[in-house]
Formats: structure tokens, C-alpha cells, sequence
């Protein structure tokens, strides 16, 4: 992390917030996501994110990038948003 | 890992069953021809232990275990069924024991197979890998944990492989499933309606996430296709043995991981039924998915039910009392109400599947145990419940709801619903301390809300996936709504 050059986290956790958002729009079957603001809210009127959804979302989180959210976060703050869940995954996998 | 008291039992239980099939393993192996004496020998080896949980699912091999013979080696007509399990089958299918086959074949075998048995087989995996993957498959499918499958198949080689990577899995030698039925593994307390149609409501189950795959909508979208309506009501006395196998047999979203038994149940719903009049108002419609109005008319209510003293000695969950339809009257003392959940859409009728306990106290009400089937997963059912729950307590004047949590692996979706109703702990806490639930050094949490004059009308929105589209049920492949 500490040798890496300034802007690079952004730009890593930007692409993953990209991956984050594919992956997002393929489990809830609605390709419209792939165009999704990358800090709308994922619950409620942004994204509506689902249970089920969230379930698989998260299990594909912890296979992908060894990072288990429901384990770290008791309230699951880390999905206000694809951007944030981003960070989230960001900041552990090291 | 998820653990109701017993589990740990369960586990002990488990060891056991293992080592006793992998003994009786070598005895077949080495070619005995006494059946039944293998048979008794590996129940005796399980210890004669009843603590071990209830078989969920049984997953089938084919060859020589449900056939009698190899489906690939038949010249002409593949082999017919072995009579002894065609019986073993039917009898587990009535006590809402679920039956799924792995099998090294095409996946023409289980269609034969089941023409031949008559049994429904609610999943199938057909393929070369190993078996122990095709039983985790099938655990995914189903939505329910490998420690309540039961694997059977006449090969050695492929039990000794499920029992080294599944060790919670139960396995047997298809002769010992002719005794299986007598064992307590097999055989559930109680048989409820829902539990004998089981394997028709998976089958129901395939059929709609079919039409999801074919669906081009979102998934809020597909369940206002389906007709999908959820009714939340009062509990009766006669749901109490639903309740109890639904607090008992719900993992992934169970608040408490512990099982309330159907008495307590009963107790809990008859105290709420002396201090009200249950048919003083006529029930509502249903609510489907998707409607977004006052939450009061999507609802079906069974009547208004007033707050009062309740009589008799109290369950350990707390006190009996009656939340009214519309809210609890001045809750003097604590009060307590059961909700039953019930699902149904043009697929099939779940019947119930999902309850509610809560007491009203003077700062708000506790949901003391928020249990629903994992059939009913990804239908909007859990998002209903909270946003009913919210809007009754607004309604009621409560100011804050609170939902008392163990936490496990395997209720993270019971979070997330929590989580997208606005639901907050502010600690995680370890149980164990008396009085507590949940088992010593397990993890649990109160999630809060406070609930404002507004969130009758803020929690409609919930319903469904925060959808704002209304009424019509829109052309698949519509884009429009949740956003």
C-alpha cells in the first residue's frame, strides 16, 4: 500500500467498484445496473437491493476477494454503496 | 456453527454415525450377505442417540441404490426400481422429508428414476465430479445446510468420500434406509401441512425460478408477475406446530437460533385470543408485492385484538398479550403477539411461512423471535413483514422497535433485511451471560429503529424493493420501477 504511487488506490478502487457493479447487475438480473451511479444507496429507493441479492453479492465478495463484509460489519454499512463497498474491499484484502 | 441447543449433541451424533456406517462399509465390502445384521449393526453403532437434528433432504445415489441394476449397462429397457426404496421413498416423502439425486449417469437417470419410483426428486445432479459437490450444489439449491442431508449410495468408495469431505453429512448404505424410518433422524415430531406437500412446493419453487431465468425484469418486477401476495395476521392456536417447526428448522433469517416449542407457541397465541375479539373486523386484501399505499388495507387482518392481562404461567419468551391489528392499546405491563406469515402467488400456496413474536414494553416493542422459510427467500416476504411491522407500530404510537439477534454464518440475509429496513445495532455482544439466548461465546446484537408518525407511509415504500410503480403488473422486459 505505502509504496504506491498517489491516485493509484482510486483508480484500483474505482475498477472495483466497476467489477462490484458487474458483478451486481448479473445477480440481480437487471443489466440496467451496469450504468448505475457508483454511490447511489444499494438499499432502499437507489438500488433496492434485495436479501437474496445481497446474500450472493456478498458470498461472491468473499470467494472473489477474500473479504467477508457480514463478518467485519455488524450493520453492513459497507453497502450504502458500490463505492463504498469498494473501499470496504479495498482496504482489507491489503 | 449455527446452533439451537442441541447442536452440539448433533454433532456428537453425527461422529457417531459416521464411524458406525464406515465400519458397516467394510462389512459390505468384504461381501456379507447378511443385510438386515449390517443394518442393525450400523443403527446400534449410531448409539441409539436422538439428538442429532432432522433430516432435511436425502440425496440419492442411482445405480444399484434406487435401481435395481446400472442405467447404463441395460440393453433394452433401463432397471426397474428397487421395491424396498420405492417404499422407503413414499414413506419419508409423507413426513416432509425432501428427496434429491446425485448420480454418475446422464440426466436421463433421474427422469427414469423417477417414472419408476413415483417419488419427486426436488434436484438432481448428474455428472462426474465428486459427490460430496453435487450434495453442496443441491444444499444451495434447496437453500438449506449439508448437516441436514442424508446421503445414500451402495459404493463404498463414494460414501467414504462424502464422509471424509462432509463430515456432517449423514451416511448410509441404501440397506439401512429400509430401517431409517424407525430412526429419530427420519422421523419428525410433527407432520404439518406444509411439511407433507414439501417436495410439491419445491417443485413449485423450480417452475417459478425457471420463469425468473426467462423473466426480463427486475426481480420486484417478476414477483408482481407472479401474483406473489403476502397476508400478515394474527396466529391461531392451530398454526402453533408450524410455527414451532418454522422456529426450529429457519436459519437464514432466524433472529434466535433457538427453537420455541409448539406449546409455547399455543400459550402465546391463546393469551393474545382471551383478551380480544378475534372477527370483530372483516379481513383486507392480501398485499402484492409491489403496492405502494397506506399499509393498513394491503394487509389481511384477521381483527382487532385489545391489550388486557394475561392469565396462566408465561413461556420463557416472556409474557402473553395481545398487539391490536392496529396497534397496542396502552400497553399496560408486557404484552406479546404472534404473527403468521402466508405466501402465495400463481405458482403455488406456500401456506405459512414466516412469524413474529413481539411484546410491546414501555419504550417501544421487542420482536423476540423474526423466523421465516428460506423457501420464501428473494419474494419480498421478509421486506413486508418489517415494513408492516413498522407501520403498525406507528400506528400504535411506539416509538422505537427493537429485534434482539443472535448472529451466525448463515442468518447474514436476515441482516441484510434488517440493514434495508433501517434496522441498527450498536454493538455486537457476546451471549452466554444468563438469560441471555444463544450459546455461550456466540455473537448477538439488538437492532433498532425508531419509528416516527411518518413511517407508516415511509414504510410502504419498503414493500417489495423499494419500488415506485403501483398496481399494474408491467410487460416483461420493462425497465421501469425500482431503479
Amino acid at each position: 500500500m505505502a509504496d504506491r504511487r498517489p491516485g493509484e488506490a482510486a483508480e484500483t478502487g474505482l475498477e472495483l467498484a466497476g467489477e462490484l457493479r458487474e458483478l451486481l447487475a448479473e445477480l440481480a438480473g437487471r443489466p440496467e445496473l451496469r450504468t448505475a451511479d457508483f454511490g447511489l444507496p444499494l438499499f432502499g429507493t437507489g438500488i433496492g437491493l434485495d436479501s437474496l441479492t445481497g446474500t450472493l453479492l456478498l458470498r461472491e465478495v468473499h470467494r472473489r476477494y477474500g473479504v467477508d463484509v457480514a463478518a467485519e460489519d455488524l450493520n453492513l454499512d459497507a453497502l450504502a454503496s458500490l463505492a463504498s463497498l469498494a473501499s470496504f474491499i479495498e482496504t482489507r484484502r491489503g | 456453527m449455527t446452533s439451537p441447543g442441541n447442536n452440539a449433541a448433533g454433532r456428537a451424533g453425527d461422529a457417531g454415525g459416521t464411524s458406525g456406517v464406515v465400519r458397516d462399509t467394510s462389512q459390505i465390502a468384504g461381501g456379507t450377505s447378511e443385510r438386515a445384521g449390517g443394518a442393525d449393526q450400523a443403527a446400534s453403532a449410531r448409539g441409539g442417540d436422538a439428538a442429532r437434528a432432522v433430516v432435511k433432504c436425502v440425496v440419492w445415489d442411482v445405480d444399484h441404490t434406487l435401481l435395481d441394476g446400472v442405467f447404463l449397462e441395460a440393453d433394452g429397457e433401463p432397471p426397474g426400481a428397487d421395491p424396498a426404496m420405492v417404499a422407503v421413498l413414499a414413506e419419508l416423502s409423507g413426513r416432509g422429508i425432501l428427496h434429491a439425486i446425485a448420480s454418475r449417469n446422464p440426466p436421463a437417470a433421474a427422469e427414469h428414476v423417477a417414472r419408476v419410483t413415483g417419488a419427486a426428486f426436488v434436484a438432481a445432479e448428474c455428472g462426474w465430479d465428486a459427490k460430496s459437490d453435487a450434495i453442496g450444489r443441491i444444499a444451495d439449491t434447496l437453500g438449506i445446510g449439508t448437516d441436514a442431508i442424508a446421503f445414500v449410495d451402495d459404493d463404498p468408495y463414494e460414501r467414504a468420500e462424502v464422509s471424509f469431505a462432509r463430515p456432517e453429512v449423514m451416511v448410509l448404505a441404501p440397506e439401512e434406509m429400509t430401517s431409517a424410518p424407525g430412526w429419530p433422524e427420519f422421523s419428525p415430531a410433527v407432520v404439518t401441512a406444509e411439511a407433507a406437500r414439501r417436495s410439491l412446493l419445491y417443485l413449485d419453487r423450480q417452475r417459478r425460478q425457471a420463469a425468473e431465468r426467462e423473466f426480463g425484469g427486475s426481480r420486484e418486477e417478476f414477483l408482481r408477475w407472479c401474483q406473489t401476495e403476502i397476508t400478515i395476521g394474527p396466529a391461531a392456536v392451530a398454526d402453533a406446530d408450524r410455527l414451532a417447526e418454522l422456529s426450529a428448522r429457519t436459519h437464514q433469517f432466524n433472529s434466535a437460533a433457538r427453537a420455541l416449542p409448539a406449546a409455547g407457541f399455543a400459550e402465546l397465541i391463546r393469551a393474545g385470543e382471551t383478551t380480544g375479539s378475534r372477527h370483530a373486523a372483516g379481513p383486507a386484501g392480501p398485499m402484492r408485492v409491489g403496492e405502494v399505499a397506506d399499509p393498513r388495507p394491503a394487509v389481511r387482518l384477521m381483527g382487532p385484538t385489545k391489550a388486557g392481562e394475561a392469565a396462566g404461567p408465561r413461556p420463557a419468551t416472556g409474557s402473553a398479550e395481545a398487539m391490536a391489528a392496529g396497534g397496542v392499546q396502552s400497553a399496560a405491563g408486557d404484552t406479546a403477539r404472534v404473527l403468521a406469515v402466508r405466501l402465495r402467488d400463481r405458482f403455488g400456496d406456500d401456506g405459512l411461512v414466516g412469524t413474529c413474536v413481539t411484546e410491546a414494553g414501555p419504550d417501544g416493542w421487542t420482536v423476540t423471535l423474526l423466523a421465516m422459510s428460506c423457501r420464501a427467500m428473494g419474494r419480498g416476504v421478509i421486506d413486508a413483514l418489517l415494513a408492516w411491522l413498522i407501520g403498525a407500530a406507528a400506528r400504535a404510537g411506539v416509538r422505537e422497535l427493537a429485534i434482539p439477534a443472535i448472529l451466525t454464518p448463515r442468518n447474514v440475509p436476515l441482516r441484510l433485511a434488517l440493514a434495508a429496513a433501517g434496522f441498527r445495532a450498536s454493538e455486537a455482544e457476546s451471549a452466554g451471560e444468563p438469560g441471555a439466548a444463544g450459546e455461550p461465546g456466540q455473537k448477538r446484537a439488538v437492532f433498532r429503529r425508531s419509528v416516527d408518525a411518518g413511517a407508516a407511509a415511509d414504510s410502504a415504500g419498503a414493500i417489495g424493493a423499494g419500488g415506485e410503480a403501483a398496481g399494474e403488473t408491467p410487460a416483461p422486459g420493462e425497465a421501469a420501477g425500482s431503479g
